[in-house]
């Protein structure tokens, strides 16, 4: 197991682990906003720079993906590894100004402004970091979003740009989205789920006691699929919103009789 | 032409064949090669050749002319170019009515045809040869040495100039690492760009695990301005299949890939022909010359972007993803295509390694500096007298290659920079001429060598519009994949508009320098590491202009519109009147006999009298 010194703190860890795996070990704080434990790493958003030393030079690297397969020195916190990652918090922030989630970490790493103008045109407050893409890909197994264009004017969306019908309407993107840019809203009316801002929609269960909205239907088949579960009425509950089905157990516990021993 | 009927399925096959050939050739004492690489083509030479093939035909009786199209001899200025044989006469500049004058002259009648041969603009001395010019005299071609004399389309042409020899030459009697070891003496870096030393990149591919491996030539030639890998694919594209079947031996790879460009129509149907022929004479495929090496090539055609020339995103492309670069904290050569132990070298590269295996590693360390051996192949284009290709020793000095192989600034005017190493080089000024050609001086120089491109800039270059240009022109070919890369330059762009509109503030120099150091410290991928060499190197020895630009608001060069006015010269003006008449906003005022006044408030400096006054009256100031 190498060993890695991280702001003068040593920390064992497997091969091919990450600094980043490293630094959380040792309990020292590096900003990440592309990386999720639980889709690929693609070190896209560059927030989670080190310092590595190389001996006569130290090299700037991700550490959400750079491997440990020696023993190595890293500097987490020096001067010029958080100057980097404030270049890029700042460039971040001209990009997407709107996102409270980007402000708040921002702040954390020290940064309360950006000195750049927001020059780019494309998608209002996506950084770009591409989780979304990554889960519905990954995870869910749909791939609805992808990336389209390139440089500036790259953006995450359905394909060409038009709602789409992959989309089954989890709202995983909006649950992994690290900056709060894609949201889930809820059509009453057309009883329909739409993930904003790639306008898809998708058609929503409805509660059959109460009328409420559950969660999208399709979601909900593929999900009993998955679970494979044969009792009928652990389906039939899952036809109901939380509420009914909370009352519907209170209910049938009325009707149970205690026997004391 | 001679056609091969039987495979080759040993080294000495093709040594006898190759004699068998030459011995032919010297049967066809007369010969006429006309040059079809893209420059001399987009000026009709195509039409050239049937028509030289016509008249060949026509007088098959009398006399046996082979008529040939060949590569790119480099000198595209001068195209289209037709060598008659014997004797190499050297005509340029040749048209549709000079072939039958050609043909009579010289190629029946044994005499030159004086117009149309190369005449030196200072001496005026006409040159027979290729090796008579200043543009050839100092160049030294190893990788371009058979371009512009053999067929591309033509395994056997490449052949009897010693083709497939090398091949032979490792195949019977070298071991794997014999060949690398032989690289290595060579001191042969990668002529890409970044050049690492390829008999290191090989021995770790070599030695990285796993039984699957391959071989990659890097045809994604994407710098504005350079077309070395264009003319050496287009016309002696078995050089880098043999370079390539050499380096997969070494290597232990069976599957090779070209990566090319689509924008090069011909380069792919060059590459696909030779592959075809080299598979026929059984080169590619199995058991290649009875031994028990197999290995064969797949040509993948790119889609455009200009970042698939950067290793990793050329392989995403490959594997049929988007084009985008990942990190290489683990190297290709341990987990690249597929995941696999992968070689990528650039074309050029490739199309050394026959000369290497040829003349032997220490004869080609013999050229160049100490550190950089070997020859550098250069597109040679801007304002200099003489554009075109040119391969010159490494150590060369950059004021040899511009004065003496380019002829000097173009039009009387003084030279200002070069830029070299593509969009991600820098620019040299005057005082660093003296500068040689070498990885390691460029690149202290704040440029590099790069792929080869060199841009010649003179006194009416705006540093800063230079600057501004790679950078949109790296702002548009950005994938897009990391912050500073998308957003940095971006953000760069605005600034250097802002300096170029008159718009500038005190300190964008310093902005400037501060998201260079950002990029440079935090991209991705090389692309995004280097985006800000225009910048910084302009900066560097320009810093003179951009001041003019924002304290001043004006522009030195007088390029950048609204940073100069343009005026007329009181003394020099004649009032012809078509500067008035041609003036879309009536701004100039002026009577017959009375010099012409341009009235400032109304002019919208579109430079209309600039352009049409007879008598370079109208200045810019």
């Amino acid at each position: 197991m190498p060993t890695v010194t991280i702001d003068g703190c040593k920390v064992r860890v497997k091969k091919d682990a990450t600094i980043l795996d490293a630094a959380r070990k040792a309990g020292i704080w590096i900003p990440t906003l592309c990386y999720h434990p639980s889709v690929s790493t693609d070190a896209s958003c560059r927030l989670c720079m080190v310092e590595l030393d190389r001996g006569d030079w130290r090299q700037l690297v991700t550490a959400c993906n750079y491997p440990v397969r020696r023993d190595i020195v890293v500097y987490a916190s020096s001067e010029r590894a958080q100057q980097a990652r404030r270049g890029v918090m700042e460039l971040l922030l001209a990009r997407a100004p709107e996102s409270e989630e980007l402000k708040a970490l921002a702040e954390r790493m020290g940064v309360y402004e950006t000195r750049y103008p927001k020059v780019t045109e494309s998608q209002r407050n996506c950084i770009l970091c591409g989780l979304c893409v990554q889960v519905c890909e990954e995870i869910i197994g749909k791939a609805a979003i992808g990336f389209a264009g390139r440089g500036v004017d790259k953006a995450v969306a359905a394909p060409f740009r038009q709602p789409s019908e992959d989309c089954i309407g989890c709202g995983a993107c909006a649950a992994i989205c690290p900056v709060g840019t894609i949201k889930v809203r809820f059509h009453e009316d057309e009883k329909e789920i739409e993930i904003s801002p790639f306008k898809s929609r998708a058609k929503m269960l409805v509660c059959q006691e109460c009328g409420a909205l559950i969660a999208s239907a399709q979601v909900n088949k593929e999900a009993l699929e998955k679970v494979d579960f044969k009792s009928e009425r652990f389906r039939r509950s899952l036809r109901l919103c939380p509420k009914c089905r909370r009352l519907q157990t209170v209910a049938k516990l009325g009707t149970v009789t205690f026997v004391k021993k | 032409m001679i056609s091969i009927s039987t495979r080759f399925t040993s080294g000495s096959d093709i040594e006898n064949f190759a004699k068998k050939l030459s011995s032919k050739d010297r049967q066809t004492a007369k010969a006429v090669r006309v040059c079809i690489g893209t420059g001399c083509a987009a000026k009709g030479s195509r039409r050239l050749y049937e028509l030289f093939c016509e008249a060949a035909e026509q007088s098959s009786q009398d006399v046996r002319v082979e008529a040939k199209c060949v590569g790119c001899h480099g000198f595209c200025e001068r195209g289209p170019i037709v060598v008659v044989e014997p004797g190499q006469i050297f005509y340029q500049r040749v048209e549709e009515p000079d072939v039958a004058e050609i043909f009579r002259e010289t190629v029946v009648g044994g005499r030159t045809v004086e117009r149309l041969l190369y005449e030196d603009p200072v001496t005026g001395n006409k040159a027979k040869k290729a090796e008579e010019i200043d543009f050839y005299k100092v160049q030294e071609r190893i990788v371009l040495g058979n371009n512009g004399l053999i067929d591309p389309t033509t395994i056997t042409d490449y052949i009897a100039e010693g083709g497939y020899k090398a091949l032979a030459k490792v195949l019977s009697s070298m071991t794997p690492e014999e060949v690398i070891s032989e690289v290595e003496t060579a001191g042969l870096r990668g002529r890409g760009g970044g050049g690492f030393p390829t008999a290191r990149k090989w021995r770790s591919c070599r030695e990285a695990k796993g039984s699957t491996k391959y071989v990659i030539c890097n045809g994604d030639e994407g710098d504005p301005g350079a077309f070395m890998d264009r003319s050496i694919m287009e016309g002696n594209p078995h050089s880098v299949i043999e370079g390539m079947l050499i380096g997969a031996y070494a290597i232990g790879s069976e599957q090779g890939y070209i990566y090319v460009r689509n924008e090069y129509p011909l380069a792919v149907e060059h590459l696909k022909m030779a592959i075809s022929q080299a598979r026929d004479c059984g080169l590619l495929g199995k058991n290649i010359l009875g031994s028990s090496f197999s290995f064969d090539i797949r040509i993948n055609r790119g889609g455009g972007a200009f970042v698939c020339g950067e290793s990793t995103a050329l392989m995403a492309s490959l594997e049929g993803r988007t084009g985008e670069p990942r990190a290489k904290y683990v190297h290709t050569v341990e987990s690249g295509l597929r995941e696999k132990p992968t070689n990528l070298n650039n074309v050029e590269t490739w199309a050394n390694i026959p000369a290497i295996i040829n003349r032997g590693g220490k004869s080609f360390a013999d050229i160049g500096t100490e550190k950089s051996k070997g020859t550098k192949v250069f597109s040679l284009v801007g304002k200099v007298v003489n554009t075109g290709l040119v391969e010159v020793p490494m150590g060369i000095t950059l004021r040899r290659i511009i004065d003496q192989i380019g002829g000097g600034v173009r039009d009387g005017k003084s030279f200002k920079a070069v830029q070299t190493g593509g969009p991600s080089g820098g620019c040299i000024p005057a005082e660093h001429l003296d500068a040689r050609v070498d990885f390691d001086e460029l690149t202290k120089l704040g440029s590099m060598m790069g792929s080869g491109g060199m841009i010649v800039m003179d006194e009416d270059t705006c540093m800063v519009k230079v600057a501004k240009y790679f950078t949109n022109f790296l702002k548009e070919e950005s994938c897009g994949k990391c912050t500073p890369c998308r957003e940095g330059l971006a953000q760069m762009l605005y600034v250097l508009d802002r300096i170029t509109d008159g718009e500038g503030q005190v300190g964008d120099v310093e902005r400037l320098e501060g998201l260079a150091e950002l990029l440079e410290g935090t991209a991705l991928c090389a692309l995004g590491k280097t985006a800000a060499n225009p910048i910084i190197s302009t900066i560097r020895y320009f810093r003179d202009e951009y001041d003019a630009h924002i304290k001043e608001k004006r522009c030195p060069a007088k390029e950048c519109r609204g940073l100069f006015r343009y005026e007329i010269d009181s003394e020099a003006c004649k009032a012809c009147g078509i500067c008035m008449k041609n003036c879309p906003v009536d701004a100039i005022t002026g009577d017959k006999k009375v010099p012409h006044v341009i009235d400032q408030e109304k002019c919208t400096l579109c430079g209309t009298c600039w352009e049409k006054c007879p008598f370079a009256a109208v200045l810019k100031v």
